[in-house]
């Protein structure tokens, strides 16, 4: 099923706006769209798939019997269909186990002392950071995880994976291979040094490929890859999102905060001062043992709505006290891009989302107010924008101030769920003029089917 | 009984749902059932957001001087005579640790400004007395409950309608098959192969395969004459795989099952309210109001509290119960069994937090609901419930980050058990969410560590231990990656 999807992604007329909403995952499929698919090279005319109605109950026709052969039979054929490699488009890539090298015909001193320092943890990620120290090395901004490096780097792939080094070699992370020899795009051989060293060979590749098994033995565990977070990284890669690595991929990292604010401190203004003589005037000792709202004559309810609002809240614009301690396993790991996006690998742009990676079965309750507050603190200021946001107040509370996606995994099964912080204290609904009376009509959201057990 | 899972909500939309249905598809079927009725004026009724009466000065204009006269006046006015200050009165029943109203105008009051409460016998709304009036054929209109009641019924009778369009579709189709078997054995498999595993599987489908409940509809417009020829479809014995008693599936094929849905719907209960109309007739001058409000804690607490629209009395001493007492009362009595009376208060009583909860949404205008319908603590309606629909399920969740939660171990394992939730029960609650199309909010509370004598903070000032507690709110919801890729 992945396949399909995977496929349909890169067909050329996947702009089609019809299988945005479809969830392919959410049902049980009708395969015999499976051999409306075209694997062979016209790709000229390919369409997307279009589901058949379901069937709920067997019954005795022979028409239904009939209808579930053929969807037997076109899942049989799209599996049995062979899946060929044109040696044309094979991508080999090389294990390093030790990380970046240089190649070994090059392999003199000075060149390692270079490497070396292209090794040190300071410069774990950030590409610009280790041009800026080393402006002499047109590739010095290979990432110290990578294990695997492409020679002969072309397709697709590469537009917004791996690092190239000064020697023209692609060099990939972990996942990246994984990823690529998974989907049968990447053909990972073993080096000399892994089968037995035969020094005067002029490159490292012994000619021997990798097992998916050994790639994933070599790959998973190194360099902070494990299962669940590959299994994220693959899943939203394979519906065509751009991901890369955080600051918080490492456990020991220092996250450093995306928005330093400039914490503004202003005076209160003329209009925080009114505010709070007004507070003044407004606050009375009712709340000690109330009525809150006093006992005097009402002008407005929105003044009782004042008075009542004793209890405090958090309040996500106000400036950090200090930048937040972000715990593992609730910290950002991805960044997400969509694939609308444009991403470039050199500068890559402010990510869509940001995704953490939570294990179900080692953190098996649900993130406490500090785990997911400080998490939420670590992502940048997102207040809701715009002119629709400004008008509809369900939306704006449902985007929130800040916002994070939790991908919480659970034995290989990944759910996604967006935390926002929502602020309703800030919203003071009393404000609002009353909604029209209708309850149909009173419903800013979109017109949708009605719910079921309101 | 599924009723139970339809909370207050929603009595115009479901009467414009059924009133529009009833008129614009099945005019032939909607015998003996109102047409749609005169909804009543929700945006008079509940006019007031909250069961207080607010007395706005006139415009002050200041280049015309006659409106400080009338400002003035105004002011004089109030001072002679102060406006009269409607305090409701209610009772504590501590065997049900709740609130119950039994004054008829205090109950229109406190459910008509701010929808307080709800009625013991009702879905919401304290409408026992007009249904049981209605039902006795004393009272005209139609209450909510029989609007829902009514449209289940259509939309029952809908889906039996579809699974018998579906069954005569398979029907005709196992008795082309059997022609075409006759006609000859060899050509079968030719015949009656639609589909083939590499051709066509875009072509559209045969017309009669699936039957969406428009369709239905659709088709009982289509007359009656044909239900004629299916009534006698049905009943003519046929395949071998009709038997009614063949597990729980058959609801949907079974002729069998739907004659006793229609029964049960047309003969049984005509007979019991015709029986009841005779009964009432006799009973007719002694209908009295057997209903009463039942006002959660936490309503009772803010209306006592946060309003001062209501005074509630002991139910042995008639004594009323001050905001302090009443405070430690409904703290103890949210632990099950509740606290004997000497028990302190404590910060993380669960009264407390869903208190603290209850009055900051309260405050911002919302009108809080429960949502236990839902599996959530609250629901928030923007105004009230007959105007909109319910946004926002709120569920609880106590937040110890106060250093004091930690210092022994005994309170760090104390505060686990308290705020310790299931990725499981978040999946559950966020899923059922989704299906009611409302947004799930997980609304944490810090809870501060107790109060010590030294600290400055009297015991008795409910606003200041109020104000010691934090809210933050977070909106949970399921991220679909396949429709955010655009």
């Amino acid at each position: 099923m992945a396949d399909t999807d995977e496929a349909a992604i890169h067909l050329p007329s996947h702009d089609s706006a019809a299988h945005i909403d479809t969830d392919l995952s959410d049902e049980t499929q009708d395969f015999r769209m499976l051999s409306n698919l075209s694997f062979l090279a016209d790709t000229s005319q390919a369409t997307l798939p279009k589901r058949g109605e379901k069937d709920f109950e067997p019954n005795p026709t022979l028409y239904q019997a009939d209808v579930l052969d053929a969807s037997r039979q076109a899942m049989h054929n799209a599996l049995a269909h062979p899946r060929l490699h044109n040696p044309k488009n094979q991508i080999v890539g090389i294990y390093a186990p030790d990380g970046p090298a240089p190649p070994r015909s090059l392999a003199t001193p000075k060149t390692l002392d270079t490497i070396a320092e292209n090794d040190t943890p300071a410069q774990t990620a950030d590409a610009e950071e280790s041009q800026s120290k080393k402006p002499s090395g047109t590739g010095t901004n290979v990432h110290p995880d990578s294990c695997v490096y492409v020679t002969n780097p072309k397709g697709q792939f590469f537009k917004n994976m791996g690092r190239a080094d000064r020697w023209g070699r692609i060099w990939l992370l972990p996942e990246e291979a994984l990823y690529m020899l998974e989907r049968g795009s990447l053909d990972v051989r073993w080096p000399w040094s892994a089968t037995g060293c035969e020094d005067g060979c002029e490159t490292d590749n012994s000619g021997i490929p990798m097992s998916l098994q050994a790639a994933y033995a070599c790959f998973i565990g190194h360099g902070g890859l494990t299962v669940d977070r590959f299994s994220v990284y693959s899943g939203l890669r394979r519906l065509g999102y751009t991901l890369t690595r955080a600051l918080g991929w490492y456990d020991e990292a220092e996250e450093e905060v995306e928005n330093p604010e400039s914490a503004k401190k202003q005076g209160p203004g003329l209009a925080g001062i009114y505010g709070r003589f007004m507070d003044w005037l407004h606050s009375s000792n009712t709340t000690a043992v109330g009525p809150v709202a006093g006992l005097g004559i009402h002008r407005n309810y929105n003044d009782i709505y004042r008075k009542l609002s004793i209890i405090p809240f958090y309040d996500p614009t106000a400036p950090l006290s200090q930048a937040p301690q972000t715990k593992p396993p609730f910290r950002v790991v991805f960044y997400v891009y969509k694939p609308s996006t444009p991403f470039r690998k050199s500068a890559p742009p402010a990510p869509d989302f940001r995704v953490a990676v939570v294990n179900a079965r080692t953190q098996t309750s649900v993130p406490t107010l500090a785990q997911l507050g400080t998490l939420l603190e670590s992502t940048p200021l997102d207040p809701p924008k715009g002119e629709k946001m400004e008008r509809m107040l369900y939306m704006r509370l449902r985007h929130g101030y800040r916002n994070v996606i939790l991908a919480v995994v659970d034995q290989g099964v990944v759910s996604y769920l967006r935390v926002a912080d929502a602020a309703f204290g800030k919203e003071k609904l009393y404000n609002r003029p009353a909604p029209s009376g209708n309850k149909r009509g009173a419903n800013p959201r979109n017109p949708r089917p009605k719910p079921k057990g309101r | 009984m599924t009723s139970q899972l339809n909370p207050m909500s929603s009595p115009t939309s479901e009467t414009a749902a059924a009133a529009a249905t009833s008129e614009s598809t099945n005019k032939n079927v909607s015998q003996g059932r109102p047409g749609r009725f005169s909804r009543p004026n929700y945006r008079q009724i509940h006019r007031f957001p909250l069961p207080l009466s607010v007395h706005p000065l006139p415009p002050l204009i200041p280049h015309n001087p006659l409106s400080i006269v009338s400002v003035l006046l105004s002011y004089l006015t109030y001072l002679i005579a102060p406006p009269h200050h409607d305090v409701y009165f209610a009772y504590f029943d501590p065997e049900t640790s709740s609130v119950h109203v039994t004054d008829a105008k205090a109950i229109r009051a406190l459910w008509e400004m701010g929808f307080f409460g709800k009625g013991n016998l009702s879905r919401s709304e304290p409408s026992w007395l007009e249904r049981e009036k209605k039902r006795r054929g004393l009272l005209g209109g139609v209450t909510s409950e029989e609007v829902t009641r009514q449209r289940r019924t259509e939309r029952r009778e809908l889906k039996l309608e579809r699974a018998r369009m579906e069954k005569i579709a398979i029907e005709q189709r196992l008795i082309a098959e059997a022609a075409a078997r006759e006609a000859g054995d060899t050509s079968i498999d030719q015949s009656a192969l639609p589909p083939s595993a590499d051709g066509a599987t875009n072509s559209i489908p045969p017309p009669t395969e699936k039957f969406s409940l428009r369709k239905a509809r659709e088709a009982k417009l289509s007359g009656s004459q044909r239900s004629v020829v299916q009534t006698e479809g049905t009943d003519t014995p046929d395949g071998p795989d009709v038997s009614p008693s063949n597990g729980s599936k058959t609801v949907r094929f079974s002729p069998v099952v739907q004659a006793k849905e229609f029964v049960s719907d047309s003969t049984v209960v005509p007979a019991l309210d015709s029986a009841v109309n005779e009964h009432g007739m006799e009973d007719e001058p002694s209908l009295s109001n057997e209903e009463h409000l039942q006002l959660s804690n936490e309503e009772a607490f803010f209306l006592v509290y946060g309003l001062g629209a209501l005074q509630i009395v002991d139910s042995k001493r008639n004594a009323v119960l001050s905001p302090p007492s009443l405070l430690s009362r409904f703290c103890q009595h949210s632990y099950c069994p509740p606290r004997d009376h000497s028990a302190n208060l404590e910060p993380d009583d669960p009264f407390m937090i869903s208190y603290t909860v209850y009055h900051h949404f309260r405050s911002l205008g919302w009108v809080v609901r429960s949502g236990v319908k839902f599996g959530v603590d609250y629901l928030l309606y923007n105004r009230g419930p007959v105007f909109s629909h319910a946004e926002f399920a709120v569920v609880v969740i106590p937040s110890f980050e106060h250093p004091y939660w930690s210092e022994t171990e005994e309170r760090k394992a104390h505060c686990a058990r308290k705020q310790a939730r299931s990725w499981w029960w978040l999946h559950c609650v966020n899923r059922v969410q989704a299906q009611v199309k409302k947004s799930l909010v997980v609304c944490y509370v810090e809870v501060p560590p107790p109060v010590f004598g030294e600290t400055g903070i009297p015991l008795e000032d409910i606003g200041a231990l109020l104000a010691r507690y934090t809210v933050r709110e977070m909106l949970i919801r399921r991220w679909v990656p396949n429709r955010t890729r655009d």
